[in-house]
């Protein structure tokens, strides 16, 4: 019995009277009213962001995706640069920050000894309470200079035959900096939900695999992995979600450029940091529903991504039979 | 369980006590801001925000108004006065250039400064520019410090052999706006490829959010270049280019330089604007420094707040122009002032 | 045995060794994951206590920012942006806690199971909302029409707690059992008597570690405050019908400016805020924790 059948139960006995009813009815009514409210406050957002996009729309139409001319003065404009810049830094980050979260989730729930779990938990925790516009600050100022300086110089003398790691940069603010940055961002996030589902295989089936005479990392590969690979995926999935609504961090450490480009280490622009750095000013209503346009494909693709973050997990939750 | 009970009646009274307290601070809090003297909010370019800043404490003295300043760049500054957000907007371009823009403002011009050119090369002072060769450089048609074009216009200096790092403005600004201006001027490449505009979609280099940021990024990166009030860069301690003029002199972006292209134009246009970008080849012009510009405040025809905003203007049009010269800002041409006080005539409440 | 029999033993050996290379390795490399995660934590906290512990002073809590280009011995601080933060997501807390609690309410309590799932997808969705969409959301809802102000800013921090809030509510009126519900109704209780005043109750521990995530969570947004709130007169204020001055508005508009003083503010401000959102993450924890062992001490 759920809780909605013990409590529905109650008002159908004649008992509570008339002041119990009207008390009943009034808690309905009002959490019923703030259920709603959800609703129509996401509706209301969807409306408002799509309204406020709409001049852009008639203007650019579809093609607006694609196109990637930025240009204030001939009122042009196009987010194909920036969209490219939002899935370049927030595809860079998740490749960057995967592996190191699943290796910290596995330290945390496999190879730590006890003692040191959860105080390392309750720093990774803390790594993801840092607010954005710190990281962004100290991404700026103590970050940039030492990639600028040390590291890509190095990365280009040492893999310059790729065209991401091109000519070195000759400022701190670029696409491989925003990279950077929004790893460390995303990291937490990806590492905690790894950790619980980790923790969640059940033991029988990993003593199992040991008995068997696996090393530990066999039992990992074989068992752990595959276990929670649908949690895992939506994990990832949800910080992929979280370095694309990234506005702050990235807006200062990018290099604010709109375009196109392979090399790493040139500024670029991302549909988030876009809008934060230039809806305070913009110069002209096409532009500020420009802005709005770009806000609309953000919010459309942070909804996908959402969504596919819980139909995979409700996937493997019924493919497992049960809770994950 | 009743120990419970006693929780959720108690944390309801102390949620009830906060609530008061907080409706009775914030009704107190509107009552303090209405203490005798009068405010006046501006929002708006960066150029002009030392000089606003530093009338802040001679007004409330003076005039007993709280003068309080929002340095969110020309485009802010005009979006917040057209949205009557703010008492006045600060810009450098003109509300022609902004679209929309504010059809019920006057505009009062009521500073008067350059944009300086500043570079980052250790150990190198008093570099030469002229306006083509900086088209190309914005352009990303000369990337070396060593290149051929610098080289010659800076016989005697040693340039060296440095990737050229272009920074410039990332939001709307009026000093983009002036700087864009000039290089349309002086080059026909520009003026076709990018144009002049508060924002622009620029060929090369990196963009800063403000002036102070565009400082610091060149400050902070050897063989940078980029483009700022003169104040920010001689707060700074940045190197400024002397650019050449259309008499072919190279000239510091200082007094000198900023009043002898004042007088280019003494007239404000009906709208309220003045050009005196490049001026032209001329005796009179001879020490002009091609890249100055007026800024303007922008102010509602209507306010409740007209009382106020008359005394502000009229002071700063006038009494608040001595606090300019300290910050290279130089004092309105006494024509432009006239202009400007019948402009303030039109501000009614 | 023969010398043929002992030569099977050999083979696997040296498979063996491999595998343990191979485990020995994936071992060290988890444990670096660990260090650097640890280590870029130290690195930023570091650099922040650095920088900022600097400009702390008494001035910093009291006085409120006068501006980059002060005369000199102008002594100023960030009395402002602190004040500001308190009050405005003091207002966001006010606004999105009653409405958290209610959702989880009908959720928990009245909700058949496909408006349950509508509405939970319904937060989840919210979850997801860029802080930055939200604030433009916000900006042309409400500042368009009405200008910043300090309300509009609580609304948009109180837009991104609810999620929070709420479902932070839903798992803990969950872990409520049946049976209390039945004990309440049975000695005759309406059942909004029962909710309010029974179930309810027993989890002010949860939603009180909800809230209190959920505010270590906004303090330190900026982005849906940049439209809402961030064209603060100076001088310090309390009252929300202006745009107030934030911690998280003052640290972005700072890093722009390139003076020393500016930037030893920013760095400031970052410690102060890490430091109340460490403090309040810690203080959700120690709530989770106590609230979690009462509620089994009550129903073992």
């Amino acid at each position: 019995m759920t809780s909605l059948d013990v409590t529905a139960d109650a008002a159908r006995r004649p008992f509570p009277g008339r002041r119990a009813r009207l008390g009943d009815l009034v808690l309905q009514g009002a959490a019923g009213i703030a259920a709603l409210g959800a609703l129509v406050l996401v509706g209301l957002i969807v409306w408002k962001v799509i309204s406020g996009a709409r001049l852009a729309m008639s203007t650019f139409g579809l093609g607006f995706v694609w196109h990637v001319r930025w240009d204030p003065v001939h009122n042009v404009f196009g987010g194909g640069s920036l969209l490219y810049g939002t899935v370049v830094t927030s595809v860079g980050a998740l490749l960057l920050a995967t592996p190191i979260a699943l290796g910290i989730a596995l330290f945390l729930s496999e190879l730590a000894p006890r003692w040191i779990r959860g105080p390392v938990t309750a720093l990774v925790e803390t790594l993801a309470a840092i607010p954005s516009v710190v990281i962004g600050l100290w991404g700026l100022l103590v970050l940039a200079p030492i990639l600028r300086d040390h590291v890509n110089p190095a990365l280009h003398s040492t893999l310059g035959f790729i065209p991401l790691f091109g000519e070195p940069a000759t400022y701190g603010s670029n696409v491989f900096t925003a990279i950077i940055v929004l790893t460390i961002m995303i990291l937490p996030i990806i590492a905690s939900i790894s950790r619980e589902l980790f923790q969640a295989v059940p033991a029988e089936l990993k003593e199992g695999a040991l008995g068997l005479g696996t090393t530990r990392w066999e039992m990992i590969r074989g068992v752990v992995f595959p276990y929670s690979r649908g949690g895992v995926a939506a994990a990832v999935i949800l910080g992929f979600g979280r370095a694309i609504g990234e506005a702050i961090a990235v807006a200062l450490v990018i290099g604010a450029v709109t375009g196109v480009g392979i090399n790493f280490f040139k500024p670029g622009y991302t549909l988030a940091s876009i809008i934060a750095n230039n809806y305070q000013g913009a110069s002209s209503g096409v532009e500020t529903s420009a802005l709005i346009y770009c806000a609309l494909i953000l919010l459309v693709f942070s909804i996908l991504v959402n969504l596919l973050a819980q139909f995979i997990v409700r996937r493997s939750a019924r493919r497992l039979g049960g809770q994950p | 369980m009743p120990r419970n009970g006693k929780l959720v009646r108690s944390s309801l009274v102390v949620a009830a006590v906060a609530g008061v307290a907080a409706l009775v601070v914030a009704t107190t809090g509107t009552a303090s801001a209405k203490v005798a003297g009068g405010s006046v909010n501006g929002a708006g370019s960066t150029f002009v925000a030392p000089l606003v800043s530093n009338w802040m404490s001679p007004v409330q003295q003076q005039l007993g108004i709280q003068l309080s300043y929002n340095a969110v760049g020309s485009g802010g500054g005009v979006s917040a006065i057209t949205n009557k957000q703010a008492d006045f907007g600060a810009s450098d371009a003109p509300l022609s250039q902004f679209n929309p823009t504010c059809s019920s403002c006057v505009q009062i011009p009521w500073a008067l400064a350059a944009t300086g050119v500043i570079y980052n090369l250790a150990g190198l002072q008093h570099l030469h520019m002229t306006g083509p060769v900086l088209a190309q450089i914005y352009r990303g048609k000369i990337t070396n410090w060593s290149s051929p074009a610098i080289k010659k216009i800076n016989k005697g200096k040693s340039l060296p052999d440095k990737a050229i790092t272009v920074v410039h403005r990332s939001d709307s600004s009026g000093t983009t706006y002036n700087f864009t201006d000039y290089l349309s001027h002086v080059s026909s490449g520009w003026k076709s490829q990018v144009g002049t505009g508060t924002s622009v979609n620029w060929p090369t280099g990196e963009g800063e959010k403000g002036s102070s940021a565009v400082a610091g990024a060149v400050r902070t990166t050897p063989g940078a270049i980029g483009y700022v009030d003169v104040y920010y860069a001689v707060h700074n301690h940045l190197g400024l280019f002397l650019m050449k003029n259309r008499s072919g002199n190279f000239v510091q972006p200082r007094a000198k330089g900023i009043l002898a292209a004042a007088l280019l134009d003494t007239h404000p246009k009906k709208d309220g604007s003045l050009s005196i970008v490049n001026p032209p080849k001329s005796r009179k012009y001879r020490n002009a420094y091609p890249i100055c510009t007026y800024t303007y405040v922008d102010v509602q025809k209507s306010s409740s707040n007209a009382t106020n905003i008359k005394k502000l203007l009229t002071w700063a049009i006038t009494k608040g122009q001595s606090y300019g010269p300290a910050l290279i800002f130089e004092p309105l041409p006494k024509a432009v002032v006239t202009f400007d006080k019948q402009q303030i005539k039109k501000i009614h409440s | 045995m023969s010398a043929a029999d002992l030569s099977v033993l050999q083979r696997p050996n040296d498979r063996l060794r491999r595998r343990r290379v191979v485990n020995r390795l994936m071992e060290v490399l988890a444990w670096l994951a660990a260090a650097a995660a640890v280590f870029i934590l130290g690195v930023v906290i570091w650099s922040v206590a650095k920088k900022g512990a600097g400009a702390l002073s008494l001035d910093f809590f009291t006085k409120s920012y006068v501006g980059a280009f002060a005369a000199d011995g102008v002594k100023q601080g960030l009395a402002n942006a602190l004040v500001g933060t308190f009050v405005v997501v003091g207002l966001a807390t006010a606004m999105a806690l009653p409405f958290g609690i209610l959702i989880a309410v009908y959720v928990n309590e009245y909700a058949p199971r496909a408006i349950r799932s509508v509405v939970n997808l319904t937060l989840d969705v919210l979850v997801g909302v860029p802080a930055i969409v939200i604030g433009i959301f916000v900006f042309s809802l409400l500042v368009v029409a009405h200008g910043q102000s300090g309300y509009a800013g609580a609304f948009a921090l109180a837009v991104i707690m609810l999620p929070f809030v709420a479902r932070a509510t839903i798992e803990v009126l969950a872990l409520v059992p049946n049976s209390l519900r039945e004990a309440a109704l049975g000695v005759g209780a309406p059942r909004w008597r029962a909710t309010l005043g029974i179930v309810l109750p027993q989890t002010i521990g949860g939603v009180l570690t909800g809230a209190t995530l959920a505010v270590a969570r906004v303090a330190g947004e900026t982005a849906p405050l940049l439209f809402t709130c961030s064209l603060a007169a100076p001088g310090t204020h309390w009252n929300p019908s202006q745009p107030l001055q934030t911690i998280p508005v003052a640290i972005f508009e700072l890093i722009e400016q390139a003076d020393e003083t500016s930037q030893a503010f920013a760095w400031a401000a970052a410690l102060v805020l890490i430091l109340f959102i460490l403090f309040a993450s810690l203080g959700a924890r120690w709530l989770a924790t106590r609230s979690r062992r009462k509620l089994e001490r009550a129903f073992r």
